[in-house]
């Protein structure tokens, strides 16, 4: 196939025999050694204009630069260091000037690692003080400098790679034997900060440091910034996540965090496989968003000219699948809520998403705990681990409680027995007189449970007060007071199961209880980690569900607009209270653990205020999601696993903002 | 409408044939037993909806509207509907019985002359009007939930998955029956046959196989009549559970024999026929499950896709690469020249861009330390749907330190290669790049693959010589002439950069059947790329053709922060000229730049062209099993209550 005359001139620099063979030997055996012949002539002139005070210290970052950050610190700083960032930017591209004055490119295409620095370490282990590495192999290894001091004819570089460290010894009469002038750029042109390759042989130092003997020392990228002082002292938690690469360089539990959460999903994704389930992408960009009651982000896509929002949750498209006939499905991938940022919400957030037609919800448990016990094992290598100073065991069978149960166990009131009997009569009448009698229940059950949210020692339960107030069922109501009384209480795993059917549009309903569905929501620290149902698989129960859920949203939206229009009579006053009491009453419910819905647990919750930030809204009908419904979908178990929060769990992060590489920021 | 007229064209002969399809159903009902198989699903809904659209005859709507006119277009009211659906639903109640009768009459003499009970209804006597056979079953399941029944069980207990139960006995031998053995299995009714009064037979799919259901009366618990009732309930298209023992009919059909039979979610709707499939387009990816449900090849393209994502993950994870996931709303969308979605942040009032391409973010974790991370996830362009594009798809990018594009163009070969010989068993591919009814090619993924050197090859094309200055105003002249030459349309803006996108389109990507690699393309087309250690003016990358579309996209990063902010100077330029797919610059990417990115060569690949290859398919449609679609212009009712 090959025209010679196209391929004449430039293809020399692309010989075709070689690539084949190169390619089948792995990365780390291939030893070809990359020595960095310098011209003796140096520009020793420039060496001298920054002026880092180098710590004397064997590891840990030198200082570069005494530069504060802020512009508050540096104001009185400024004036003592001779190198603000901007002179040593100068300095260091003077550097990269001369460099290449030199015929060195300080910006190299590629370089032959031998070994990373961490398989050198433990091939070395036994290496005693002092002693050089009787074999006289040559290695080769790149990374990051992240400390340099020279003592007169000896230089010491520390050189970090993505598995480790180790430290370069360049002793000036050894480098120049094989590259002429090469200490004088080690010296001069190497900065904290700088990606260099070394090649040399191993030997430990008296002081016990395992150490690259160089013979060959080449810059293969200049830096221009210096590198922070301090890192995790300071508490500038805005600049980790803005400059993430910073806070990867500088610490290296980051980065093993994110090696973590790369572990958890390659865990997940093992399992899912092993039990035969099919990975599958459905769309980002719906035409409804559907799955879960949340704000959806709107899109426009200009020349189909329609609107797009961008999905809530992966559930109705999976379902579509199942009843096309793939029986077990996953998803894992990101969703998109338009919510307010904090330490638990990030607008984008991964979630895994699993369908499995002919199980149950009572499958699913045993299928959440196999996977989360997977996942622990793979990265705490126990079932057993602590989470902010909490001890958490994932070893023996999760609590599994009721919803009703666990609120009656926490103040005494039981709402099960009125929550059937209103189901059993809305059976039997349609509408019509039961819904007096349904209202007379719901007025006696409030007043119960303000009794005992009133006496409630604790400030934080008392404040759910108006939700209970504004509660517009009794499922809403159980909801609310498990919310206020029991949620953050729940620290070892435990499944809450059977919530009432008003919260939850998708599931099927309890096979032999009214009024309450064949659902669980898995929690862990007070957090909720993973929603699951046996899939409701009635096309005509699912859209009356979905009715009731749009007259709900849609009512609260209309009294929040009404409520609004009272508001502007008074004026500013009111704007205020909003913006706090709605990002209070929200954050704790639109819940991102799972993947799956929400239903409209958090619909119409709260008071009038947050209502307007919450509800204000469209939602609409996804009649072909009924339509494939109407086609005959297989009793089917669903979950959903936040993937982010089982992140934070397993490394013991505290903030959401640890586990994703790069949040949203203000 | 358009697409209305369209099918009624196609639909009117047969409008023509039958005498007003939405009459009464004794008339559809004594078609029934016409020897001609029922008309596909679809077309009979298309039937019934032009026929609403064309005939006189007015048709009660189900759903009321506030716009609802009755036959003289006056409004009708919320009451009126109400009653005139009552007697609808009257008339068609009536008319169902008649047609039972009928159906009794004419099926009962020839087969059961002795019995009284009711005989065992099969496709046969399906009703065809797919109204009236929804409502039927809507009825039917009422009258379940009536009597206390759930339609909907919430658990069978399957024990073998369908595939699983051929592999154990598809080697039984014909009549064999191990009647000893309880199995439970489960799947969707695709057709249903009776013979006899006492006798059925199934032919059930799941999983992609299919097995039969030899339904015998003498193997049930049941009396006859229950097992009667139990099964006149069941229609093509239910999925039911099954426990009982395998076997072999008679004539070596592999079946499952009954104890006990259960539906376990009706199919309410007419399914598409198994016979004459589901060919309709815009059905099938409008109703993908409809689509799965039927053509089982369909299936087998997401197994492929799933299988080239896997390849992919595995043969990146055994040379050490991380998994990585960024950020899919940006604040500037960089990494890739494309016009992107605009969306916003409520609660912190912020626009925000759906990423064109994860590049920059990956970038700056290499930066940080990752040396090798890739991520594999959707990308978003707000561009045309055609064959080739959607506006979401997937890549995957990857990123390793101290490698560079020779390293990867290595790498791409053995990558993809191994890739085909593992899902098709060989290197050597049949493809249909114009659909399956015209010629198949032939594609060769032997390593190693062509490498054509672009702006050297273009001159060996063009056969002339191009100014080593591609950027100086006369070389743009001269490569507009050129295009003007040879009839390349270019549109404007006429930048060096698109002009010579357009002349390497025309004459080098036409050449590229079997996988190639174009490489070296000039700085002026490549601002995230390095400049070529011996080219000038050109950088170190390759695209990879195949099937003379771009499947790979690859350099060795430019990691000079010097250099990368005046290129992505020259791009805003190139933007307020009015190139509005240049890019935008991104300051944080280049001051993550100065903290120093080691040597790195980057790479993307589209996940959905590849698998498009591998499963020879010429539509991007076919790979997305949500793909985009125009709204629909009978678009989805809103609010139906009010």
């Amino acid at each position: 196939m090959l025209s010679g005359n196209l391929t004449t001139g430039t293809m020399r620099v692309m010989p075709h025999a070689e690539p084949q063979l190169r390619q089948c030997i792995p990365f780390q055996s291939r030893l070809r050694i990359t020595k960095v012949p310098l011209r003796p002539s140096l520009a020793q002139h420039t060496s001298s204009h920054e002026k880092p005070s180098y710590r004397p210290a064997a590891s840990g970052v030198a200082t570069v630069s005494k530069q504060g950050k802020g512009p508050k610190s540096s104001d009185n700083k400024a004036t003592q260091s001779a190198s603000s960032p901007d002179e040593v930017r100068n300095v260091r591209l003077k550097k990269v000037a001369d460099l290449r004055g030199q015929g060195q490119e300080p910006y190299a295409y590629r370089f032959d690692r031998t070994h990373y620095t961490k398989e050198l370490q433990e091939q070395h282990a036994g290496l005693a003080a002092g002693a050089e590495d009787a074999s006289g192999a040559v290695v080769a290894v790149a990374g990051r400098v992240m400390a340099k001091r020279v003592m007169g004819k000896l230089a010491f570089l520390s050189l970090r790679d993505d598995k480790g460290q180790i430290q370069l010894y360049v002793e000036k009469a050894r480098l120049e034997t094989s590259q002429p002038g090469g200490f004088e750029v080690v010296k001069g042109l190497v900065d904290v900060g700088d990606i260099v390759g070394c090649s040399g042989g191993v030997r430990r130092t008296e002081r016990g440091e395992l150490s690259v003997v160089a013979e060959g020392v080449q810059v293969l990228t200049k830096s221009l910034q210096p590198l922070p002082d301090k890192w995790h002292g300071l508490a500038d938690v805005e600049k980790r996540y803005r400059q993430r690469y910073l806070d990867m360089i500088m610490a290296a539990e980051v980065r093993d965090t994110f090696r973590a959460r790369s572990l958890i999903i390659s865990t997940l994704r093992r399992q899912l496989e092993e039990r035969d389930f099919l990975e599958v992408e459905t769309p980002v960009l719906e035409s409804v968003a559907g799955g879960a009651d949340a704000r959806p982000f709107r899109t426009f896509h200009n020349s189909l000219r329609r609107d797009f929002t961008l999905r809530i949750a992966t559930e109705l498209h999976l379902k579509r699948l199942v009843v096309g006939g793939f029986e077990r499905v996953f998803e894992l991938g990101r969703i998109f809520r338009n919510e307010g940022v904090s330490s638990r919400h990030n607008p984008e957030f991964t979630s895994v998403e699993i369908y499995q037609a002919y199980a149950d919800y009572d499958d699913m448990m045993s299928l959440t705990e196999q996977l989360i016990r997977a996942c622990a094992r793979a990265v705490c290598g126990s079932t057993q681990l602590t989470y902010q100073g909490t001890p958490l065991d994932f070893g023996p069978p999760f609590r599994r409680a009721s919803m009703a149960e666990l609120v009656r166990e926490a103040c005494g009131l039981d709402l099960e027995p009125a929550i059937m009997a209103a189901a059993a009569e809305r059976e039997g009448a349609e509408g019509g007189t039961a819904e007096g009698e349904g209202a007379a229940a719901l007025a006696e059950a409030k007043a119960a449970a303000e009794a005992v949210l009133a006496a409630h020692p604790d400030r934080e339960v008392v404040k759910a007060l108006p939700k209970v107030r504004s509660a517009p069922s009794l499922g809403h109501l159980l909801n609310v007071l498990f919310e206020a009384l029991v949620e953050s209480r729940l620290t070892q795993p435990t499944f809450v199961t059977q919530h009432p059917t008003d919260i939850s549009p998708l599931a099927k309903p309890h096979r032999s209880k009214p009024g309450v569905t064949e659902r669980f929501e898995l929690f862990i620290v007070g957090r909720e980690h993973a929603n699951s149902y046996s899939e409701l698989t009635d096309p005509q129960e699912q859209r009356r569900r979905f009715q009731q859920q749009l007259e709900r949203h849609n009512g609260a939206r209309a009294a929040a607009a009404a409520a609004a229009a009272a508001a502007a009579v008074q004026q500013d006053e009111g704007s205020e209270a909003s913006s706090n009491g709605g990002e209070g009453v929200s954050s704790s419910r639109p819940s991102q653990a799972q993947g799956g819905t929400h239903g409209s647990a958090a619909a119409a919750a709260g008071s009038d205020t947050s209502a307007k930030e919450d509800e204000d809204y469209e939602i609409s009908m996804d009649d072909d999601f009924i339509t494939a419904l109407e086609y005959g979908m297989p009793p089917t178990g669903g979950l959903g696993i936040g993937v982010d929060r089982l992140v934070m769990l397993l490394t013991d992060s505290p903030s959401i903002r640890d586990v994703i590489a790069f949040p949203l920021m203000k | 409408l358009d697409r209305l007229c369209r099918y009624s064209l196609r639909v009117y002969t047969r409008l023509a044939s039958t005498e007003g399809p939405l009459s009464s159903l004794a008339a559809a009902a004594s078609s029934q037993y016409a020897p001609a198989r029922p008309a596909p699903f679809f077309e009979n809904r298309w039937l019934a909806l032009i026929s609403k659209m064309t005939t006189t005859e007015y048709v009660l709507p189900d759903q009321w509207s506030e716009d609802l006119k009755d036959e003289k277009g006056e409004p009708m009211s919320k009451s009126e509907f109400k009653k005139r659906q009552k007697a609808k639903r009257v008339a068609a109640e009536k008319a169902e019985k008649e047609a039972a009768k009928a159906a009794a009459a004419a099926a009962a003499p020839p087969k059961a002359p002795k019995e009284d009970g009711p005989a065992l209804e099969d496709d046969s006597s399906e009703i065809t009007d797919p109204t009236a056979y929804f409502e039927n079953r809507v009825r039917y399941i009422n009258a379940k939930k009536g009597k206390g029944v759930n339609p909907y069980p919430h658990k069978f207990n399957v024990t073998m998955s369908l595939p699983d139960y051929v592999a154990k006995y598809g080697s039984l031998e014909a009549g064999q029956q191990e009647t000893e053995t309880t199995v439970a299995v489960a799947g969707r009714v695709s057709s249903k046959r009776a013979s006899g009064a006492k006798l059925l037979f199934y032919d059930m799919k799941a999983d992609g196989v299919k097995i039969q259901i030899m339904a015998d009366a003498r193997n049930s618990d049941l009396s006859l009549e229950a097992f009667t009732a139990v099964h006149n309930e069941c229609k093509r298209g239910d999925i039911v559970g099954v426990e009982g023992f395998p076997g072999k009919s008679k004539k070596g059909e592999l079946s499952i024999f009954p104890r006990k039979f259960v539906v376990l979610s009706p199919c309410l709707h007419m399914p598409p026929s198994l016979h004459f499939g589901l060919k309709d387009q815009e059905t099938r990816y409008r109703q993908r499950y409809l689509d799965l449900m039927v053509n089982n090849e369909v299936r087998s393209i997401f197994f492929t896709r799933s299988r080239i994502i896997q390849f992919v993950r595995r043969f990146l994870d055994t040379r050490g690469f991380l998994e990585v996931e960024t950020p899919m709303m940006n604040m500037i969308p960089g990494g890739a020249a494309a016009r992107p979605f605009i969306t916003h942040h409520n609660d912190l009032d912020m626009q925000l861009y759906m990423r064109i391409a994860p590049e920059l973010f990956l970038k700056m974790l290499v930066i940080g330390g990752l040396e090798r991370v890739y991520e594999i996830g959707r990308q978003f362009r707000n561009e045309g749907i055609d064959l080739t594009h959607n506006p979401e798809f997937t890549t995957c990018e990857f990123y390793q330190a101290y490698a560079d594009y020779k390293d990867l163009m290595d790498m791409t070969e053995t990558m993809i290669s191994q890739m085909v010989l593992e899902i098709k068993g060989s290197y050597k591919i049949q493809y249909h790049p114009e659909g399956p009814e015209k010629p198949a090619i032939e594609i060769d993924f032997t390593p190693p693959w062509r490498r054509i050197s672009m702006v050297s090859g273009l001159e060996e094309c063009l056969g002339t010589k191009l100014p080593t200055d591609l950027e100086s105003e006369e070389t743009r002249q001269l490569l507009a002439d050129l295009c003007v030459k040879h009839n390349v349309n270019c549109p404007a803006p006429q930048t060096a950069a698109r002009l010579l996108d357009k002349l390497v389109g025309e004459f080098l990507e036409e050449q590229c059947v079997n996988p190639t690699f174009i490489c070296d393309h000039p700085q002026l087309m490549s601002p995230l790329a390095k400049w070529h250690r011996e080219l000038p003016g050109m950088t170190e990358r390759f695209e990879l053709f195949i099937n003379k579309r771009e499947v790979c996209n690859a350099y060795t990063e430019l990691n000079d922060p010097i250099k990368q902010r005046d290129l992505f100077q020259d791009q805003a330029k190139a933007k307020s000229a009015g190139d509005d797919e240049a890019m935008f610059i991104d300051e944080n990417f280049c001051t993550a730049l100065e903290y120093g990115l080691p040597p790195t060569g980057g790479w993307g690949m589209g996940i959905d062209r590849m698998t498009m290859l591998l499963t020879d398919t010429c539509n991007i449609k076919e790979v997305l099993l949500f793909p985009a679609m125009k709204p629909e212009e009978t678009g989805p009712k809103k609010d139906a209550d009010k």
